[in-house]
């Protein structure tokens, strides 16, 4: 088959592709609009639109995202008498700007040394739990002594597991434990209003090796005294 | 009923023995074509026409073109490569007309035949480059066609790539995978950035500096764009969005608490992503024009990692509403939720294959080992693709399906890596950085 035909053929496939998928997208809106109604696990209209306007969903015009964008990389097809084609630069792409690496340095510095002044313990748990040890519950109570005598204080609890299991799953575990120790404070009577948390998963390790050794001191709610906002 | 074990010992490139284990051979080998159907392709050489020596080693730039070509070809699994050195015919003494002998390549077992040339138009080191190459089919005896590309030295490997791309739409009608690119996180001393490289491993690009963490990256489908967790001031997790050609940074999601796994439709309509800010991880979409936000589940355990099926309507995701993660299927709408894995206690990181024929995702075996499985969409066929030491992470299908990159800690500090979705020729395609983890392959173009 010659090369222009064959071209020609996989438009009239490309577009046979669009109308496969604008369907779906009739009926899944369709479905959508029902959806209120139809199930009790999806939210209805008026939830969503409190949602939009209260909570965290940005204001920013967001660009279209829809597939119908141009699309410069597409091949031509091979030709019998090809003429020049200028190959462009591969993929145009924003130089990253590392002005704020160094200020996130300089805070993180800040925070571990006031962190180490105060003498707060971090609390260890066992592999793939959450579940507070004995051991922690000694750590914490030291811990909330320590926020409770200092009113203007900020701790922030952060998440922290091993190595083994996925990067996602593991921010899920890693804010399970935060949360764990965050729980155990409030008990303690420490003012909510004191604590955050928040998760690394594994994407902070203290330690860098695979062996237990290692892996006991990654599972962890670590304690820091927060700096910055 | 399972039938029985087979295993297959395979020597990877790395020197490492890789052991793969089918339950369901017969099906498995669905996932890209057998050997036999490949396309015997001879490339007589990419001749070198003139201009200095490359930057890197000598290697003339004829030579450089050649490789990344014949690679390229390699990994599309289109087409297998044959010597045709057999013909003594030489790639410098070829124009644009096929040579008499190349009648004779099916004897060499070829049925395409390439060659071409490149060069420096002149002796600057910034003159631009250029290349062509022509096409031969033997089993027809007729000249194909050729291309004739001209573009700075920087994309010398690109002009390869894109004829690779044409020799694969030419003979299948699929856009090919060897322009394709690779969103990923790099370890940069205390912090982890988004980078994007090319998808065998080269022109890595560093894509955010913000110096803490930036996690979990996915290409908007006409892949102007990323979406991933980033984390504000540390303290924080929002859902960002990244045009590359600009930098220019949106935050669509900041709800408080995680936000996790954010993935678009395949139209784009929707992004679909986890979020605690409601006291545990649950899944919700967000209609990306009229910013909408959607709960999808529903229940007291934890949701994350959603993928968009290829048609769009449905989602898999992990749950461990049922004990340890497992993978669930619903409807794009959240209805119709069941569950898709029960054998292990531990399966998460799920991706719809673009064929939707597999989902991958990370299984923990018997010997509590986190690899790489695959199962049918209706459950009724897994197969487990990677064995041996280290913890698999984050595949990500290439858009012909027939390839999957993941990290991995199997030589000891995590990297990238390319497998076969059969299983077979396991490729680093990460040489350098501490800790290189979270690979999403761009859509084809």
């Amino acid at each position: 088959m010659k090369p222009q035909k064959i071209w020609r053929k996989g438009v009239k496939n490309m577009t046979r592709l669009q109308s496969l998928i604008g369907a779906p997208l009739v009926i899944g809106s369709c479905l959508l609009m029902m959806a209120g109604c139809a199930s009790k696990s999806v939210r209805s209209g008026g939830d969503t639109a409190t949602l939009q306007q209260d909570r965290g969903v940005s204001g920013q015009e967001v660009p279209d995202l829809s597939l119908s964008g141009q699309d410069g990389g597409s091949l031509r097809g091979l030709d019998k008498n090809p003429s020049e084609e200028r190959v462009g630069s591969n993929a145009l792409m924003a130089k990253a700007d590392p002005g704020s690496a160094a200020r996130q340095l300089d805070e993180l510095r800040a925070e571990q040394a006031a962190s180490a002044a105060a003498g707060l313990r971090d609390v260890f748990f066992a592999f793939d739990s959450f579940v507070i040890t004995e051991e922690g519950r000694q750590a914490l109570s030291r811990n909330a002594e320590w926020v409770k005598s200092n009113r203007g204080v900020q701790l922030k609890i952060e998440g922290h597991c091993d190595e083994r299991g996925t990067s996602a799953y593991n921010l899920v575990l890693g804010e399970k434990r935060a949360k764990a120790a965050r729980n155990y404070l409030v008990e303690l009577g420490v003012p909510p209003g004191q604590l955050s948390v928040v998760s690394y998963g594994k994407e902070r390790p203290f330690c860098k090796e695979h062996d237990e050794s290692c892996y006991s001191q990654n599972r962890r709610a670590h304690m820091v005294v927060k700096g910055g906002r | 009923m399972w039938p029985k074990t087979v295993i297959i010992g395979l020597c990877a490139s790395v020197g490492l023995i890789w052991i793969i284990e089918s339950r369901a051979t017969d099906v498995f080998l669905e996932a890209t074509r057998p050997d036999f159907q490949k396309i015997p392709v001879g490339v007589v050489g990419i001749a070198d026409a003139g201009g200095p020596d490359s930057p890197e080693g000598r290697i003339k730039l004829g030579a450089r073109i050649e490789e990344v070509l014949k690679a390229d070809l390699r990994r599309s699994l289109v087409f297998s490569l044959v010597d045709v050195a057999g013909l003594g015919v030489k790639a410098s003494t070829l124009g644009t007309e096929p040579h008499p002998l190349f009648k004779q390549a099916a004897e060499q077992g070829a049925s395409v035949i390439v060659w071409g040339k490149a060069g420096m138009k002149s002796e600057d080191k910034d003159a631009d480059v250029n290349m062509e190459a022509y096409v031969y089919d033997a089993g027809s005896d007729e000249m194909v066609g050729g291309k004739r590309y001209v573009g700075s030295p920087s994309v010398a490997r690109l002009m390869a790539h894109r004829f690779a791309d044409e020799l694969v739409f030419r003979y299948t009608g699929e856009p090919g995978i060897a322009r394709t690119k690779i969103a990923y996180v790099a370890e940069q001393g205390v912090a982890r950035e988004l980078f994007v490289m090319d998808y065998d491993g080269y022109e890595p690009r560093q894509v955010t500096a913000d110096g803490f963490l930036n996690l979990m990256p996915r290409w908007s489908p006409d892949r102007r764009f990323l979406v991933f967790t980033a984390y504000r001031h540390r303290n924080t997790q929002t859902i960002d969005m990244i045009e590359l050609a600009t930098g220019k940074r949106w935050t669509l999601v900041s709800l408080g608490g995680l936000n996790i796994t954010p993935t678009l439709s395949p139209d784009g309509n929707f992004l679909a992503f986890a979020s605690s800010y409601e006291g545990n991880s649950e899944l919700y979409r967000m209609d990306t024009r009229t910013k909408a936000v959607q709960r999808l589940t529903v229940n007291a355990a934890g949701d994350l990692s959603p993928t968009w099926s290829p048609s769009g309507r449905e989602l898999a995701f992990v749950s461990d509403r049922s004990g340890g993660p497992q993978i669930f299927l619903m409807s794009g709408d959240g209805t119709n939720v069941r569950r898709l894995t029960f054998e292990g206690d531990y399966n998460a990181a799920p991706a719809w294959s673009p064929r939707g024929n597999w989902i991958a995702y990370v299984c923990r075996t018997p010997r509590k080992e986190y690899k790489l499985c695959l199962i049918t969409p209706d459950g009724q066929k897994r197969v487990q693709l990677t064995t041996g030491p280290g913890v698999d992470d984050s595949p990500s299908w290439s858009p012909d399906g027939r390839h999957l990159v993941f990290n991995s800690t199997v030589e000891g500090k995590s990297h990238i890596y390319m497998i076969n979705a059969d299983g077979k020729d396991l490729e680093r395609i990460t040489h350098i950085g501490t800790h290189n983890s979270a690979p999403a392959w761009s859509p084809a173009s």
